[in-house]
């Protein structure tokens, strides 16, 4: 199996998970409003491909890498199965208790996958830089690249909500969210090119 | 556990990526074993071991527990 470098495989996690994301909010709502079982099956499931795509990154990444970064892919995903298992049973504890609706309680499950890819890439680079990973950042994508892939996101969600809703403080905190996300990536950026210049000095 | 990899490897004027490539292991991974953050396994020890062309107890010492 080729071994991807780290840079490569955080591009093809994000360039899947932004797909993910404009599937999941202009392709998926289409489910409610289609007429034929298929068709609405074929939109519901619309959002699975992107998913599967990046379990099938995250597996290559875990069987190519060497020791210690299997190590630390397995405190990662060790963390990550405790917290998806608390945010389970909490949310299935509720729903069984009708706490929340039907709407919501299919959203805990949705939200079940974003949340174990998070809390697994936390942890794994708070293994990692234990382990001295912040010494070789360099082979990572820069944070002001990460915030501002996010900035995109939000302002995606935005332009979702205004545009589907027209739900003005729905709007208002996905345009507020993309904005920090901007002025973090802005701010990251600075720093870095900052830390270059002083490198070479 | 102490060990002499950054010296051994300074000796050859190898970079870390051109040892990490050596032993198929990541940059980090040399990084972590300089650095004395992190033990590697018995293969991995041999490895370095063999690159080097020194014994494994020439390399790494036991550290202080």
């Amino acid at each position: 199996m080729v071994r991807l470098s780290q840079q490569a495989h955080q591009r093809r996690v994000m360039i899947a998970m932004a797909i993910y994301v404009v599937v999941f909010l202009w392709v998926w709502p289409l489910a409610r409003s289609a007429d034929a079982l298929w068709l609405k099956a074929a939109y519901a499931l619309a959002p699975v491909p992107p998913v599967v795509y990046v379990i099938w990154l995250m597996a290559r990444r875990v069987l190519g890498g060497d020791e210690l970064e299997q190590r630390t892919h397995l405190i990662g995903l060790g963390v990550a199965a405790a917290a998806v298992s608390v945010y389970g049973i909490v949310s299935g504890f509720l729903a069984s208790a009708h706490v929340f609706g039907a709407e919501w309680s299919a959203a805990a499950l949705v939200w079940i996958f974003p949340l174990l890819v998070v809390v697994y890439a936390s942890a794994r680079a708070y293994a990692a830089r234990r382990y001295g990973g912040g010494a070789c950042e360099e082979d990572d994508i820069s944070r002001a690249t990460r915030f501002l892939y996010l900035a995109v996101v939000f302002a995606a969600i935005a332009a979702y909500v205004y545009w589907r809703k027209g739900d003005a403080d729905g709007t208002g905190l996905a345009v507020g969210m993309a904005v920090g996300m901007l002025a973090s990536a802005v701010f990251f950026a600075i720093r870095q090119r900052r830390r270059r210049r002083s490198a070479q000095e | 556990m102490k060990n002499q990899v950054r010296e051994l490897r300074e000796q050859r004027g190898w970079s870390q990526g051109e040892l990490a490539e050596q032993l198929d292991v990541s940059r980090q991974t040399v990084n972590a074993i300089e650095t004395g953050k992190y033990d590697p396994s018995l293969p991995l020890a041999f490895r370095i071991a063999k690159l080097f062309r020194h014994s494994i107890e020439s390399i790494f010492e036991p550290g202080k527990d």
